[in-house]
Formats: structure tokens, sequence, C-alpha cells
């Protein structure tokens, strides 16, 4: 075989992906005297989690004393519609508070109750005022404390890494194969344990409130190297999105808003959250308002750019400027004042509730292979509730450093599979040598784009088998004719969205193939055809097939404490 | 057809280029385009290989600073402006990888080297309790989201790394106001060279974040190196003993302009309006003749000028170096004086000629007056261009009409600029003045290195800055730089000892014109 130089790098522990749960996992690794790497895709501290900004949740009672983690548990079991892994969710409920102490103790500052303790707001589908905050950018406490945690600590970031395939030994993880974006080498990182934390692929859509780099790198590794994932198929639509200008459409505007009072209007002035859910009115679950708010566009009650209408201006402004001071700026761009002014807003791709399955101890069914956050599956069921996120990061990060480094402790290195890696670096050159070929700008809009309109908020079987057989044409024809328009390694934008798009092909499709066998509607997943005998009650678990075919299994549902109605 | 903008973007590659250059891209504007947009159009229209950073366009991330047009900030939040060009370069000061793209190695030790981070002598109970008013002020600048564009912007690190700069000083300062924090940051910001820095103003300007650097940094964290008995550097202390003994920042040399003058009161027939004089220690202890000139355009523009013959120093160095004693007794002593002058003779409006004292009467003194008897000082405060240009108004002025035949360009004082926002109307007053060729200078708005107690504190430092500011200066072309600040026009007239280009303050060059005119 044609050889390609490398360079490797061996550590303990490594940790692909460095927000809010990478950090946290690298940080927890560290305290087992093991030598930590974190890879991080972006500079370190630019991670999406930054982008996040409602809140965490956690049942401390600061505000309303009878919460307890039983009713928080409650409330995400409900709110994922009863998909969720009932032990994962114990997990994030009996831990959420000692994580949010600790990310007190590295140095956050979350706003403060008179007494001192941490605040908490009101949230969607809560029982109780449970998000914890720091005015509307707490994602972007918590990551600068992170980022402050690991300067403290010995944990070594290699920054501007994109990892792109994991590397096995005798069915045991044994590291990853990478480029360095700054200089275009290629490199294998060796671990005897590894923690996958790279959050999720909204950029498959093309609406989404995520960063750019979240393209779903991590499902499509974990696919490629044989690891079970599970609820593909829920896909979180944030209700509010940015509507205009063009460049900012799909931008996170918080729930926030909503928590703090905030009210939707159409066209014609009327608040309509009262025809769908008049208990909980703007408050319902996500996926609730989200297909609210389409509903009332598709009928003709939408604003003129296509979205309805999301006013504050009844609150004091005091209130609005000290807990929504993101928001003012991000409309100011756009020339809206939110304190007079209603915002425009309609749904945007916003988080994954699936991902990889994990158990227990954050491990994934490869040995050495744990992962936390965003790309994994199972704790948040058919429907994240607003602040579960941040939480989820926190606790499974903690949990996943720590199972990762135990496990170092007790295995040693694995030996090397060289020629793997070299079949992978082999695969990315080939990107830019290829004479002729499909840019990788137009290719990703035509994937975007069939996500988009095909398997969206509203789901079709039509839509979806068309998007099905599509994305396996796109898989077969076009992935493997990407090529870059400029052979250049270093700092190359176009090689690294050449190497990106198949991992955006490899997570749509899971998507789509997931959503086309779930025949009735439940969580996210809402069909207009839903077949009334199928209740959903259980969980699609995607693998790559012996055959190398993509294999569909439904699975029961993980029960512990709440039986499904 | 639609409209297109000229982006000229710089490109590297050090593998294979010699140097960098600029290659020009035609964009299609959009309403609402941000040069992060730009950036992408030529990336998807152009050259996918186009190197640049970014991830949320949306002011979260910090990634996408670059340098637009000449000065750094983030791209995602920086709107096009269809009337102009783009020329889009790296930041300054890190090495470039390709393109747009820098090494941020460097910054990263030099964040490190503080201990970035709360330390702690024990752990803390859970739930720790901790009083919302324990953090307000580390709530703001804590939003930093490391962008490092006011790295880039500062002159300080443009000249050296020994201080770390706005980004990182204000870590400092977070740390140091965060209860929980044990180590001390004080003694750490000297080390870290805390009195370096001009308060220029450029960061806090360029901020998407808007944080005020300088006084929510720097000067907390030297009014705390003060109270903690840290001595002030001997040239700072010597102007701080000045103003307590006397009332002005230097020994008196010529014969004060206060007390030169005859009158307080310099009244026209037929009055537009009547202002109060606010001289400055140097106006009135060196520079009488822009003091009178002052007067003079004034006067003929139908103001009558008022001109209190006791008056104190606004304290400025007190406040820049964190002596915040002097400063405060300052405040009310200025205060009182012209608030009696007010009532004496019937004036509402201070006019100012020094950017330095406009500026502390302004943001520093108004504040203090605020909390203290919960309003502010009665007087509005003007600076003289902005007075001419803003409140007689552009048709209500006497042109001057003796010609001037100079090619000028002008330095725009930080503390005039960006310390009180009066940008265009001082050249709008030079653009008046018959024969002048105004000259722009892209960096007309860069510090000269004087303020902050730098030029008293660190000579050295000082003439570093002086000697860059000097280069943008020469470039111009220009035979004459104007300015509208005392201490600017000294700093200014020392660094160009021995060039041909002539030193001149603004009031000086109009009364010049308006003389000559008579004749
Ligand atoms: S005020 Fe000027 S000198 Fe001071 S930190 Fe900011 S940019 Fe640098
Ligand atoms: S202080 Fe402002 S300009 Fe400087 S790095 Fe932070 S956010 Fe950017
Ligand atoms: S892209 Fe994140 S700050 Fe500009």
């Amino acid at each position: 075989m044609e050889e390609l130089p490398y360079r490797t790098i061996l550590c303990d522990v490594l940790v692909v992906g460095a927000g809010g749960a990478g950090c946290r996992a690298a940080i927890e690794a560290t305290k087992y005297n093991l030598d930590v790497i974190m890879l991080s895709k972006e500079l370190l501290g630019k991670a999406h989690t930054a982008m996040a900004e409602g809140g965490y949740n956690v049942s401390l009672g600061n505000v309303d004393p009878d919460d307890n983690p039983e009713t928080h548990f409650k409330d995400t079991i409900v709110g994922g519609n009863y998909l969720n892994d009932q032990a994962l969710a114990e997990i994030l409920v009996r831990d959420a508070s000692e994580r949010v102490f600790d990310l007190e103790e590295m140095g956050a500052v979350f706003d403060r109750t008179p007494e001192g303790k941490i605040a908490q707001r009101p949230f969607g589908k809560q029982s109780w005022r449970r998000t914890a905050y720091a005015s509307d950018r707490t994602g972007s406490e918590i990551m600068v404390t992170l980022v402050e945690a690991v300067r403290k600590s010995a944990v070594r970031v290699y920054d501007e890494i994109f990892a792109t395939k994991l590397l096995l030994h005798d069915g045991r993880i044994a590291g990853v194969t990478a480029i360095d974006l700054k200089y275009g080498d290629y490199m294998i990182f060796r671990a005897k344990a590894v923690v996958m934390a790279t959050g999720g692929a909204g950029r498959v859509y093309t609406v989404t409130s995520n960063a750019q780099l979240d393209v779903g790198d991590g499902y499509a590794m974990a696919y490629e190297a044989g690891c079970d994932l599970i609820d593909m198929e829920m896909v979180q639509f944030h209700p509010t999105g940015m509507v205009k200008p063009e460049s900012a459409r799909g931008r996170l505007v918080t729930e926030a808003v909503r928590g703090e009072g905030g009210i939707l209007l159409n066209s014609e002035g009327e608040r309509f959250m009262h025809r769908y859910y008049p208990g909980v009115m703007e408050l319902a679950g996500r996926d609730q308002v989200a297909r609210s708010i389409m509903t009332e566009v598709r009928e003709g009650r939408g604003s003129p750019d296509g979205g309805v209408y999301l006013s504050i201006s009844h609150l004091p402004r005091s209130i609005i400027e000290f807990r929504l001071e993101s928001m003012i700026e991000q409309f100011e761009d756009a020339g809206v004042d939110i304190r007079d002014e209603p915002m425009q807003v309609s749904p945007t791709c916003h988080h994954f509730m699936g991902g990889i399955k994990i158990d227990e101890e954050a491990g994934t069914n490869i040995p050495g292979l744990f992962a936390a956050g965003e790309c994994t599956g199972g704790v948040h069921g058919g429907n994240r509730l607003g602040g579960n996120a941040l939480a989820d990061t926190q606790v499974f990060g903690a949990l996943s450093g720590e199972s990762a480094a135990k496990f170092a402790k007790e295995h040693e290195m694995t030996g090397l599979p060289k020629e793997k890696a070299m079949k992978e670096f082999l695969k990315l050159e080939a990107m830019l040598k290829r004479e002729k070929g499909i840019s990788p700008a137009d290719a990703r809009k035509e994937l975007t784009d069939l996500m988009w309109t095909k398997v969206q908020i509203f789901r079709k079987e039509e839509e979806m088998a068309f998007a099905v057989k599509e994305l396996r044409r796109i898989e077969n024809e076009v992935v493997p004719k990407i090529k870059v328009d400029v052979a250049e390694k270093r700092f190359n934008p176009g090689w690294h969205q050449a190497i990106e798009f198949g991992h955006m092909v490899t997570t749509a499709r899971m998507v789509a193939e997931a959503a086309l066998i779930r025949k009735g509607s439940r969580g996210a997943h809402y069909r207009v055809d839903a077949d009334p005998e199928d209740d959903g009650y259980y969980n699609i678990v995607v693998r790559k097939g012996a055959n190398g075919d993509m294999e569909l299994t439904k699975q029961e549902l993980i029960i512990t404490k709440i039986t499904p109605p | 057809m639609a409209e297109t903008i000229k982006t000229s973007v710089q490109r590297y590659n050090p593998d294979n280029d010699d140097a960098p250059y600029l290659q020009d891209f035609e964009v299609e504007y959009e309403v609402g385009m941000t040069v992060l947009d730009a950036l992408l159009y030529v990336q998807d229209k152009f050259d996918s290989s186009l190197a640049f950073r970014w991830e949320c366009r949306g002011g979260q991330c910090g990634s996408c600073a670059v340098k637009v047009n000449g000065t750094a900030r983030i791209a995602c939040r920086t709107k096009v402006d269809p009337e102009e060009s783009l020329v889009l370069e790296p930041l300054d000061k890190m090495p470039i990888i390709k393109d747009l793209v820098v090494d941020m190695a460097q910054t990263e030790y030099r964040i490190r080297r503080i201990r970035p981070y709360v330390a702690r002598d024990k752990k803390p109970e859970r739930p720790e309790i901790i009083h919302a008013e324990e953090i307000e002020k580390v709530r703001e600048i804590r939003k930093c989201i490391e962008c490092a564009a006011c790295l880039s912007n500062c002159p300080i690190v443009h000249e050296t790394w020994e201080y770390p700069g706005p980004m990182i000083i204000r870590q400092i300062a977070r740390l140091e106001l965060d209860p929980r924090d044990v180590e001390d940051r004080v003694g750490m910001a000297i080390d870290e060279s805390v009195y370096s820095c001009t308060t220029c103003k450029m960061c806090t300007d360029i901020c998407p974040k808007k944080i005020d650097v300088p006084a929510l940094a720097v000067e907390l964290l030297r009014a705390k190196a003060v109270e903690a008995g840290y001595p002030l550097a001997e040239g700072q202390q010597g102007f701080i003993d000045q103003i307590n003994a006397t009332g002005r920042a230097v020994p008196e040399k010529d014969a004060p302009l206060l007390k030169a003058l005859e009158t307080e009161e310099f009244t026209v027939e037929n009055s537009r309006g009547r202002v109060g004089f606010f001289t400055g220690c140097l106006i009135d202890y060196r520079m009488q003749n822009t003091g009178k000139a002052l007067i003079e355009v004034l006067n003929r523009n139908g103001v009558d000028v008022i001109v209190p013959k006791e008056q104190w120093c606004c304290a400025s160095p007190a406040f820049r170096t964190g002596d915040l004693h002097t400063a405060h007794a300052a405040v009310e002593r200025v205060t009182e004086i012209f608030e009696n002058a007010m009532d004496k003779h019937g004036f509402d409006t201070v006019v100012v000629a020094c950017a330095g004292c406009g500026k502390t009467l302004r943001e520093d003194h108004r504040p203090v007056i605020t909390e203290k008897r919960g309003e502010p000082p009665k007087f509005k405060v003007h600076d003289l261009a902005e007075y001419m240009l803003d409140v007689i108004g552009k048709e209500n002025l006497v042109l001057p009409k003796g010609e001037i035949k100079l090619k000028i360009t002008y330095h725009e004082p930080c503390h005039l600029g960006r310390g009180q926002g009066v940008v265009d109307q001082p050249v709008e007053l030079l653009k008046m003045i018959p024969g002048v060729e105004y000259i722009e200078d892209p960096y007309r708005n860069r510090c000269c290195g004087a303020g902050g107690g730098v030029r008293a504190g660190k000579r050295e430092l000082s003439q570093k800055i002086a000697t860059t500011k000097r280069e943008y200066i020469e470039a111009t072309g220009a035979s004459m730089i104007t300015t509208e600040c005392p201490f600017c026009t000294i700093q200014i007239s020392d660094i160009l000892e021995g060039s041909e280009i002539e030193t001149r303050y603004i009031p000086d060059l109009l009364a010049e014109s308006y003389r000559k005119g008579d004749k």
C-alpha cells in the first residue's frame, strides 16, 4: 500500500471534542494521574456550548422549594414522550446539582436569588422554576468557566484538530485518525480509552441554530466503527429561530424569552397558542410550539417573511435588559429593538436527541469507547427539555471522563491498526488529488435542502422514502466523487468541508432511515400520516451491519420507574 | 444589476508565497450584510480554500476577528458599508498561518501566565452563598468572548507583550473582583504592567461586548493598587502632589492665563450664547495663547466667554493612575466652582478645549457627583469643536477668511473621539479654513502614547508608541498635523522634532485664519 507521512501521539485518555461535555470529561480524567489529550476541532472555547443561552436544569429548589430530582425525572420522561432511557435520565437528575456546584467551584457566575443562592427560571414543560442561568448567556458562562478550568488543569489541548475516524484494534478502541486543520498534517492519536464528545449535527439542515462545526462527525465516526446509535430520527426543531436577515436565519432566540413571559402572536395579532395548548401556552414542549407556529404559517397567518411574532414589549425594560441582554444585541444587529418591537421567529433545527447509545457508565458497545453530550442518545428520549442539554454535558461529561480514566487504568495500550489508518489517509488524500468531481459546497446544499424539505417537522411517508432513496444515491454516487477545488493542505476550508460531507451524509441517512420505519407520531417525530396502530413506545437502534449495510432494529424501552400510559 | 463591493482580502500561504498580497473580489451586496457574509460569499463563489475562522455567526464564540479597513473587529457583527470598499487582513501581532487565520499560541501562553482561574484556598460549601451585589461587577467584564480583536488594536500590545493587553488584563480584574479568588491579583497586575495602558479606549470601542476595559479593569486595578500602598511612578506622583498643593498638575512657568487675563467676562454685543471656559492645567500654565485663541474664536462667533479666575484641575492624572482620593476631592471642587460661576454669570454650558479634561468631566465626574448627591453636575460640557458645530451650528458660524495654504492632517485624541464621541467636528472646522488641503490619516485615531499616566510614568514605552504614531503621520505626506488636546500636542511635537511637520492646536489655527482674514 502507498504510504503517506503522518505523526503519532500517545496518551492515556483521549477526549474528542472540546465543548461542554468534552472539557468536563477531560478535566475529570486528569484527576486520575493520567495523561489526557483533548482534541478540539475549533480553538479552545469556541465550541457550540458557548451559544447555548437559556440555562441548566437542576432541581435545587432555590426558588420553588418543592422541586426535587424525582419531579425533574418525571418532567424529563414526560417531556421525552417516554422514549428516554430511564436509567440515564435518573443519572441526569441525580448528578445535575453536584455538577452545577462543580461549575461554581471552578468559578462560574450564575445569577442569584435574594438569599445568594443560584437563581432559577421557568422553562417549557417543567413543573417548577428549575433552570439555573447567567442572564441569557448561560452556555457562554459555562464554556468560559470550563476553559478557565482546562487552563488550570494538566489537560493537553490540541486545538484545530479534526478527528476523522475511530481506530479499533481487536475489537477495542485504539485511537483516532485526524488532520491538523492548521497545517494539514495527518495524525494518529493513540489512547487506552477514548471519549466522544463531538456534539450535534444541526448543520445537516438548511436552517439551524448550530455552529459551523456541528456536522455530525461523531455520529458518523461511531457508526462506521460499529457503535449502536439510538433515536436518530428524533431531531429537535427549536420553535424560535431568527427569520431575518437571511444570513442570520435560524439563529437561536432563546426559550428564556418565553420563560420570562414572551408571547407568540400571528399576523392577526392573535395569541394563537390558546388554540393549541391553552394550559401551558408558550411554554408547551418545543416540538408542540414548533408545530403550532408552522401550522399558523401554513394556514396563512404568518408574518410576511414566513414566521410569527414573539413579543416581550409588555415586560418591564429592566427585566429585559438584565435577563435577555444577548437577545437585545442579537436583534439590534437586525435593526429590531426588542424592548419595543416584536421579533419575527420560526422553527430552526436545534438539537439531536438521538446519538451514540451509552450505558450507565457512559460506555458504548465498543470496549474503551465512551461518549457524552449531544453526540449520545437516550437521555432525552423523543424531545429534550430546554435546559437539560447543558446539564447533560456536565453530568455525562464528568461520568464519561471518570469511566474512561478507570478503563485506562486497567488496560494497556492496544496495538496499532496502521493499515486502517493509512487507508483513511489515502481516502482523504484522494479528495485533494481528484481531477474531476463534485464540489462540496454544491453537494452540501443539495443535502441540507433535502433534509429541510423532506425530513422535517411534519413528516410524510413519500417524502421520507424519497429522502432515503436520495441519500443512498448521494452516499454511493456523490460522496466518492467529492473533490477539493484547491489541492492545498494548509488550512483549507474546502478540504475540511469535503471530509465533513461524508459525515453529514451518514448522519442524515441515519435520521431519514430511522424516521421512515417509525410509522406513528412520537416526540419530535410527527407524521401527518401517522399510523394509529403504532403507539411508538420503542426505540430504534441503528448500526452498521456485518455486510456493511445500515441495520435498523426496534428495541424495547428502558424503563426503571415510569411506565408509558 | 445587484450592487457589488470591492473586497480586498489578504492572501498568504507561507508554504508557497514569498509574502502576503491582496486579492480583489467583487461581492454582491445585500442589505444587512456582515463582513463574515462577504467572506463566506468569496469562499463559496470564488475560492473554497480562502482561510478564515468562524463558528457561531452571531458574536457568541469569538472566532472571527479580522482587520476590517485597518481596525480589528469581529467579522460576524461588523456591517458592510455599501458605499465603501473593504480591505480584510489578519489580526496584528499574531503570526499568520494562512490568509486571515493567525496563530493564537502566543496569546494562549500569555493568558496562562496570569493563572486565569479562580484560585481557592479551601473547598467551598455546597451550596455556596454568593450575593448578587458581590458579583455584579464581575458579570459585566465576564462577557468577554476572547475574540482577541482588542489585542490586535491595543497600542501597547503592538509594542510589547510585557503588557498582557485588554483581553487579559480584563481577566485579572475579573478575578480580583471575584470574592472567591484568593490570589493577590493586584500584585499580579503590577507585575503584568498595568500602568502601561494609555486608557486610549481602542479596546472598548471595538469590543463586541462593549466592555469598558480601561475603566472596569485597568483603572480599577490601579485604584486597588494605590489603596494597597503601591507607589506611583515618580513622574506620576509629581503630578498628583502638584494637584493637591496648587490645583494644577504642572508647576507654574510663564504667567498663567488665568492670572494674565484682566477680566473674567469676555462678552460680545448681541451674543447668541454664553459659556464657561474650563481651561485645564496645560492651557492655563503652558499654552496661554491657545486659551486666548479659544476665547477669540468663540467671541467672533457671537458667544460670550466666562473664564472663572479660580479654577482647579479636573484630576484626570489622578483618575487615570488610581489615586481616587485626590480625584474625588477635585471633582467636588471643580463642580462647586463651576456651579457657582453658572449662577453668578448665567451660563449653563462649559466649553473645554482639552480632550483629557472633557472626557474626565463627562465620564468620571458625573458618576461621582451623581452617586454623592443623586444628581449630576448642573452644567453641560462640550468640546470646542463640538460646541461650534453642534450647538452654534455650521450655518451660523462666521467663516474664517485668511488663507492657510497647507496640507493638513488630524490626530484624533483618544479622549475626544472615543472618550466623548467627537469625531468629525474638528475635521469640519479644519475644512472651513480657506486653502487647507485636508489629508485623512487612516490611523488618525491611534493613540500618541501620552495618556493614562504613561508619558509621565513610563517614558520609554510612551516613546515607542509615539514613534509608531510618527510613522503613521509621516505616511500621510501632510506638512502640518493638528489636534485638540494640549497633551497630544506636546507629545506629537516632541516626536516630530527634527521633522518638517508642524504641530498645531486647532483653535490656534482658526484664530490665525480669522486674524489673517481681518487684514
Ligand atoms: S485602553 Fe488602549 S492601551 Fe489600554 S488596554 Fe485598551 S487598547 Fe490597550
Ligand atoms: S474584551 Fe471585548 S474585544 Fe477584547 S477579547 Fe474580550 S470580547 Fe473581544
Ligand atoms: S462567528 Fe462567532 S463571534 Fe463571529
